[in-house]
């Protein structure tokens, strides 16, 4: 017994040191660019290094609050990856059930299309699916930054793949006392699967909140712009070199929100994706 | 009566607002050159602005705030990288902005997109006339002007003075010795690397965005020997004429002496230079009042001073890579009460093209600016550039494309060893791709 303990502590010990070793690899970009956010840029033109030494600045934050649209950026980014993520997962729960339970002609067709879906990059539909939003007006609008995003193949699948490995048992019963499909759905099937929508709904979010490229060229009214495509319009055209430290402030700024969220939801994510993975 | 009273001046405050409200006339403004409210959201004051951004919001604010005809300029910022991409699809989508900044390298390919200006600009007031030859080479295409220029920008070579002086590279007056030719830089460059153990050229070439400072070099290269990649004809590069290897050659002769920096990005080789890692950094014109700041500073390594002067000519002809930013009008992106008031505004824009060359750090667009210009600390250096400097013509589509793809392969010659010829066989086969479909 003691050499069990002695043995299972030795392997807790070197688990741990591997996992701290880990999360400093991790956590050391992290701690740079924080550091970074606090230097003045001429300071930073001469050199990057000693983050850690003065003189420090609050200025790189300071310009960025003075952006008079920052916080309207800000909550178009919040509309939008908030939009995103509700009927994502709403689309997602509803054809992944039927994909997993229902029997309807051509079901493997589809969803063997919507695997196809898969495949396909973003890069080869953005210009068709740019033309479709400017035919009928809808570009620096929500619909048009929240739409095209939700019929997302991954969440669909993710979802049937989920439904399948619930026991057709426990909806049966339900069934033979004349619960309806959307009654059975919504009061035994969805609550099974709230870690599986966990998961789907952080990585939307997450996936929601960072995106660049589709805001740029849909939202082109400064109004609109999210929060990403309003960061780095302040840029100046040679921010890499004399600009570093505003840039980083950038990166702190736009990863805050989700830090707070996370820091609030942190219980509930690491269960989600912990029993993500379990099921 | 008392409330009719305040229900009539209720009334008649609402119409008064209501009228001015419909008496502006608001114009949309798509640049780059980023946003800089906190330094600058309410300033003024344009001959105090500094760097490109301070100077375009201090021009629209003043504008905005002087302008006798009620215009309110709108400026609609979005980050240089990503631009061009922004106003294709804005183009697209029919949300067209009434003026928008672009690069003299990519007018050829938006002319069927772009108002042609020759009429338009003199019904502004403003006179063509005035161009220097390269802005006006840098908006005609096939004859007809598409755009106001507003600058020239180019490349040159930045000189910290205390390493020159170390290495014995001065002439009497301490200021550094210019090569002539390539076998007379690598002697430089040699003797360099023995008196100070430092490298002679400082360049970028890791980071995505530094691809543009090898091929400004090459073309600035090229252009001396009066050559060309397109020796015959748009439809087919040519990167395997003389002049070309020559041009990659010299890098190659750069990086197998160890004359050149390797693998360092572009804030790597800013703070290098000013920290004293090498002799001659290879970039714009833009950085040369950042430099006179360092070398103002004492215990700098740029305190024994600094100097600049146009790309050396190492082969026949003077010349040097030159690009301009410039104001276009977008078809379909005035009304005719918003054309009127967009004339007005380039117009004024035009009237303050100096304050744009001090503060922002380029070559006026104007000849009549010239002589006020070279006033300027440095710039009789490089005040001549408009007059010898050159940019690929119009008629080769996708010049940023060609510009990176040149740089890639200066990045391979000088990080990985690759050979000129190995290198002009990659840009022959690469340019391919970039010319299909022109």
């Amino acid at each position: 017994m003691a050499t069990y303990r002695r043995g299972r502590g030795l392997g807790d010990r070197l688990l741990l040191l591997a996992v701290v070793a880990l999360a400093i690899v991790w956590i050391a970009p992290i701690v740079w660019v924080i550091g970074l956010s606090f230097k003045p840029n001429d300071v930073l033109m001469r050199s990057t290094g000693g983050i850690h030494l003065p003189p420090f600045t609050l200025k790189n934050y300071v310009d960025i609050i003075a952006s008079s649209q920052v916080f309207a950026w800000m909550l178009n980014s919040f509309i939008v990856a908030i939009g995103q993520t509700v009927l994502t997962l709403v689309i997602a729960s509803l054809a992944g059930y039927g994909f997993a339970r229902t029997n309807f002609p051509g079901r493997n067709v589809l969803f063997v299309l919507v695997l196809a879906a898969l495949a396909v990059p973003e890069q080869a539909i953005i210009v068709p699916l740019h033309t479709m939003f400017a035919a009928v007006d809808l570009h620096n609008t929500y619909a048009a930054l929240i739409a095209p995003r939700l019929a997302f193949p991954f969440g669909v699948l993710l979802m049937t793949q989920y439904f399948r490995a619930i026991p057709a048992e426990i909806e049966e019963a339900a069934l033979l006392d004349r619960a309806s499909r959307l009654k059975v759905f919504w009061r035994i099937v969805l609550p099974l699967s709230i870690p599986a929508q966990a998961t789907l709904g952080i990585y939307t979010f997450l996936h929601a909140w960072n995106e660049y490229f589709w805001p740029l060229v849909s939202a082109t009214k400064p109004a609109m712009y999210t929060l990403t495509v309003g960061l780095a319009s302040m840029q100046t055209n040679f921010a890499q070199t004399e600009g570093i430290g505003f840039l980083m402030a950038q990166a702190v700024f736009a990863g805050l929100p989700v830090l707070i969220l996370y820091l609030f939801f942190q219980r509930h994510i690491v269960s989600a994706v912990a029993g993500g993975g379990n099921k | 009566m008392l409330r009719r009273t305040l229900a009539g001046a209720v009334l008649g405050a609402l119409l008064a607002t209501q009228a001015m409200a419909q008496a502006k006339t608001e114009i949309t403004f798509a640049r780059f050159f980023g946003a800089c409210e906190g330094d600058y959201g309410t300033s003024q004051d344009v001959a105090k602005a500094r760097g490109e951004c301070g100077v375009m919001t201090s021009l629209v604010n003043l504008f905005n705030a002087t302008n006798k005809d009620n215009i309110v300029v709108k400026p609609q910022i979005i980050e240089w990288g990503p631009y061009y991409q922004q106003l294709n699809a804005r183009i697209a989508a029919k949300d067209i902005p009434a003026i928008a900044v672009m690069h003299a390298a990519q007018l050829g390919d938006y002319t069927r997109y772009v108002e042609e200006l020759d009429g338009v600009l003199k019904e502004a007031g403003i006179d063509a006339g005035d161009f220097t030859p390269n802005a006006r080479t840098a908006v005609t295409v096939g004859g007809k002007i598409y755009a106001m220029p507003w600058d020239t920008h180019s490349w040159l070579w930045h000189f910290n003075i205390g390493l020159f002086k170390q290495a014995g590279l001065v002439d009497a007056q301490g200021q550094p010795l210019v090569p002539k030719s390539v076998e007379e830089m690598l002697a430089h460059a040699k003797q360099m690397k023995e008196k100070t153990g430092k490298p002679y050229i400082i360049m970028a070439t890791a980071g995505a965005g530094d691809f543009a400072n090898g091929a400004r070099g090459y073309y600035s290269w090229l252009y001396d020997q009066g050559g060309s990649i397109f020796p015959d004809g748009y439809e087919k590069a040519n990167f395997h004429t003389p002049a070309s290897l020559a041009s990659f050659g010299v890098f190659e002769a750069l990086a197998k002496g160890g004359y050149i920096t390797k693998g360092l990005d572009g804030s790597g080789v800013l703070g290098g230079f000013m920290n004293g890692i090498g002799a001659v950094y290879m970039t714009g014109t833009w950085r040369i009042d950042d430099f006179l700041a360092a070398s103002a500073k004492p215990g700098g390594a740029l305190s024994e001073g600094y100097t600049t002067r146009a790309f050396p000519n190492l082969f026949k002809t003077q010349s040097v890579w030159t690009d301009n930013h410039s104001w276009v009008l977008p078809k379909g992106g005035t009304t005719p009460a918003t054309r009127k008031a967009a004339l007005t505004f380039l117009k004024f824009l035009w009237d303050h093209n100096f304050d744009w060359a001090r503060g922002g750090g380029h070559l006026p667009a104007r000849q009549s600016l010239m002589a006020d210009y070279a006033k300027l600390p440095l710039r009789q250096f490089v005040v001549d550039i408009p007059s010898f400097g050159k940019a690929l013509p119009h008629e080769v589509r996708r010049q940023f494309g060609f510009q990176n793809m040149i740089g890639e392969e200066i990045a391979n010659i000088v990080n990985s060893g690759k050979t000129a010829a190995q290198a002009a066989d990659a840009a022959q086969e690469r340019s391919v791709a970039l010319l299909r479909g022109r």
